[in-house]
């Protein structure tokens, strides 16, 4: 039989009371924060995955950043597309009304209204985004498309400052694209160009340049030869720049659902691998605490008792 | 013939004698009931020299033959080498708790995956700083961006700083703990040569065991067992030598040698025998404990913040050289310093944000390959960090100081029901109990009755003998 020492029931019963007080104090802390995990020591492997998981959700969280970013320098861009668009629909008519049949007076008129057209497409393509010339390629700091006039008022040239090459930005891991076109591109490989392209023998401005002096000369024959077909390739141009635009947004939303796809994933992975179930931990802390009432209790009563309450 | 009258008297008077002295040892047991180094003690009795007379042998009575302490040497020895296991084990936890709150790294249950998490360790740091790159990458031009760049990279910067001292702050905490503990164990020594000296004289002159005095040297052998582990033999005379780590330390009265603390370079103390002058490769016991802490898990800790902090200094900054900033200027560093110790961003760009270079061609403010490239830095595979990324190879030394402190926290929940276990086994043997002792006060007093009785009767006889007319 085993001997029972007066301190023993005391001692047993605080080393008791002190775990079961420590499971309760663990039990209590999952139910409040509703983590199982919390810190590295409480499951190491499930801390380096939900760490690893957070990482990968903060760059996801990031791309959609970025796409957000390209989408409204897109739109931007689509925006100056659309105008110049609008532009280049008038220069055509114009370029059509203006037969054998006018004037020298209604050439005249057109001429001077040409003149403003181009005037007018040269601000669009010099339009800002965030303080950023958007058409100049990557050189975003001075304005693209320098405009020269002669005594009259008549546009003498339009010449291009900008470069060839755009900025790209991630979208996905490993996945670049660039939001913008660039304004003239004539080296014939590199981003499209919107007003100049050499792959597609594009040159807006100087075709309208060229309308505007047809215009002034009179000369309807080369207005109808030269210039109404090389503005109407000018317009596919643009037409398709704007295509490939929409073609680029629609890819950007693509990207944007994955990534938020799998931003809602990693939560639930993370969940997985952090969260208490709660079902449990409840039970868990009851179970606990009816073994520390009891423990208590029982205690309470052994530690009152001895052979010495009942000698006299 | 029989013993006769005053024989009998006398016999009343051992008697009463050994039931007070029965009293006595149960009124000392009584005492100690609380004194945990204390072993029960039982008086052992005997009958005294019989007598030969008519009748035959004849009993004479009781007599006290010694006063027997209730210890087992095998649950000492096992309680003082489990002691200096669960203080082994205690001196880790407790290090690498140090070490992880260092890191400060939690899981919050407000995290969310969109970014905009609470927690602030290097982990969401590292994040935040290629967030800021990818950012920058979006809008090369913005002086905002490079800002909040700056900033995101000071924060992290300042934080590799931070764990890094905290790092160091720990290390030199457990130097100095092992310094107190070889000064404490330095003393127990004396302690207990001390006390193998009185034992030793006073058991010699009298022949008979000193109880109180072994309780004491057991309590501080085994407090000397928290501190390192010792090996204890039992010697005829009732000495005790202690042997720590190969060395004998203490032989009876002597102290042989003693442990000194010894910085054996870089700041990493160790212990050595003083006048051996070998080093003690300690195996349990808190100095151990400290001892290997530092040595393991905090130095490895230590040493991958540190190869982090300088690859990300190295790979940032070559990237960051080959650019060009808004104003057209190059070749400037993006963090300054080496390690996580000194690392910082460099103070000419904090002062002129323009000076951050996006751009990889010159003139080309529009250009962000730079940043781009810094962008995916964060996730591309490092090989020097065995093909994982900052962020992961960051994650993975949490993860092992973690998994080190968790095992450290399982060895000590075990140690504690071993140690408990022995400890209970041992107050079954040696430990106090009030009803055994209240029951023997009964006893011996009721006993002390009788024999008072029994020289009352002999009293009275002898009266009437005398009074004979």
């Amino acid at each position: 039989m085993i001997r029972v020492a007066s301190n023993m029931i005391p001692d047993a019963l605080i080393n008791s009371v002190t775990r079961l007080n420590l499971r309760q104090q663990q039990l209590q802390n999952q139910a409040a924060t509703g983590l199982r995990v919390q810190n590295p020591e409480d499951d190491p492997t499930a801390m380096r995955r939900v760490l690893d998981l957070q990482a990968e959700a903060s760059s996801i969280a990031q791309y959609e950043q970025n796409i957000a970013q390209l989408k409204d320098q897109s739109t931007a861009s689509y925006n100056a597309m659309q105008s110049l668009k609008t532009i280049s629909d008038r220069a055509g008519e114009i370029a059509t009304q203006a037969d054998s049949t006018k004037s020298s007076q209604d050439l005249a008129t057109y001429a001077a209204e040409v003149t403003q057209l181009i005037q007018e497409a040269a601000q669009i393509m010099n339009s800002k985004y965030q303080g950023d010339y958007l058409f100049g390629g990557t050189l975003s700091d001075r304005a693209p498309f320098v405009l020269a006039t002669n005594a009259d008022g008549q546009v003498t040239s339009v010449t291009y400052e900008g470069n060839t090459s755009v900025a790209q930005a991630e979208i996905a891991e490993g996945v670049t694209l660039s939001a913008v076109p660039v304004g003239a591109n004539s080296s014939g490989t590199g981003p499209q160009g919107l007003i100049t392209d050499s792959r597609t023998g594009a040159d807006f401005f100087n075709h309208l340049i060229s309308l505007q002096n047809n215009l002034l000369a009179g000369n309807t024959a080369a207005i109808n030869g030269t210039d109404l077909p090389a503005l109407q390739n000018d317009e596919e141009n643009i037409i398709s720049q704007i295509a490939t635009t929409g073609a680029l947004q629609a890819r950007m939303d693509a990207a944007n659902n994955i990534a938020q796809n799998r931003a809602a994933s990693l939560d639930k992975l993370i969940s997985s691998q952090a969260d208490a179930d709660m079902a449990t931990v409840m039970v868990q802390l009851s179970e606990t605490q009816t073994a520390y009432q009891a423990a208590l209790a029982s205690g309470a009563k052994l530690l009152n008792l001895s052979l010495l309450d009942y000698l006299t | 013939m029989s013993i006769g009258l005053f024989g009998t008297l006398g016999m009343a008077a051992r008697a009463l004698q050994t039931q007070q002295a029965g009293i006595e040892v149960a009124g000392h047991n009584l005492s100690n009931v609380n004194n945990p180094a204390y072993a029960r003690q039982r008086l052992s009795v005997a009958t005294s020299t019989p007598v030969v007379t008519d009748v035959g042998m004849q009993g004479t009575g009781v007599q006290a033959t010694g006063v027997q302490q209730i210890r087992s040497q095998l649950l000492d020895d096992q309680i003082q080498s489990e002691t200096s296991v669960s203080s082994y084990w205690n001196a880790q936890q407790q290090a690498l708790q140090f070490a992880q709150a260092g890191l400060g790294e939690q899981i919050d249950s407000t995290t969310t995956s969109d970014g905009s998490s609470t927690q602030q360790g290097i982990a969401q740091s590292l994040s935040d700083l290629f967030s800021e790159f990818q950012n920058l990458s979006t809008q090369p031009t913005s002086l905002a961006e490079r800002q909040v760049l700056l900033m995101k990279a000071a924060t992290l910067a300042d934080q590799f700083n931070q764990v890094s001292q905290r790092l160091d702050a720990l290390r030199a905490s457990l130097n100095s703990s092992v310094q107190t503990d070889v000064t404490n164990a330095n003393q127990l020594l004396g302690d207990i040569a001390n006390l193998n000296n009185q034992i030793i004289t006073s058991e010699i002159s009298s022949g008979l065991t000193a109880n109180d005095l072994r309780d004491l040297r057991q309590q501080k052998i085994e407090d000397l067992a928290q501190l390192t582990n010792v090996s204890v033999t039992q010697q005829a005379n009732g000495g005790v030598n202690l042997t720590i780590g190969g060395v004998l330390m203490v032989s009876d009265q002597n102290v042989l040698d003693t442990l000194q603390a010894d910085d054996a370079g870089g700041g990493q103390w160790l212990v050595k025998a003083a006048t051996a002058g070998t080093t003690l490769a300690l195996t349990g016991g808190s100095i151990a404990g400290e001892i290997d802490a530092r040595d393991g898990p905090v130095a490895t800790l230590a040493a991958g913040v540190d190869q982090l902090a300088s690859l990300l200094i190295g790979k940032v900054n070559s990237i960051h050289a080959d650019g060009y900033s808004l104003t057209g200027s190059s070749h400037e560093d993006f963090f300054t310093g080496a390690d996580a110790h000194t690392i910082g961003v460099n103070p000419v760009l904090l002062n002129n944000p323009a000076l951050v270079q996006a751009s990889g061609t010159d003139g080309a403010v529009g250009d962000n390959a730079v940043a781009l490239a810094l962008a995916q830095l964060g996730t591309q595979a490092q090989t020097a960090l065995n093909n994982q990324t900052f962020s992961q190879a960051y994650n993975q030394s949490v993860a092992a100081i973690g998994q080190s402190l968790a095992s450290a926290n399982s060895q000590v929940s075990n140690q504690q029901t071993v140690q408990q276990m022995l400890e209970q086994q041992r107050s079954s043997v040696s430990g106090v109990s009030i009803d055994e002792e209240m029951a023997s006060l009964s006893i011996f007093q009721h006993a002390y009755e009788a024999s008072a009785r029994l020289m009352s009767v002999v009293d009275q006889m002898l009266d009437a003998l005398v009074n004979i007319q």
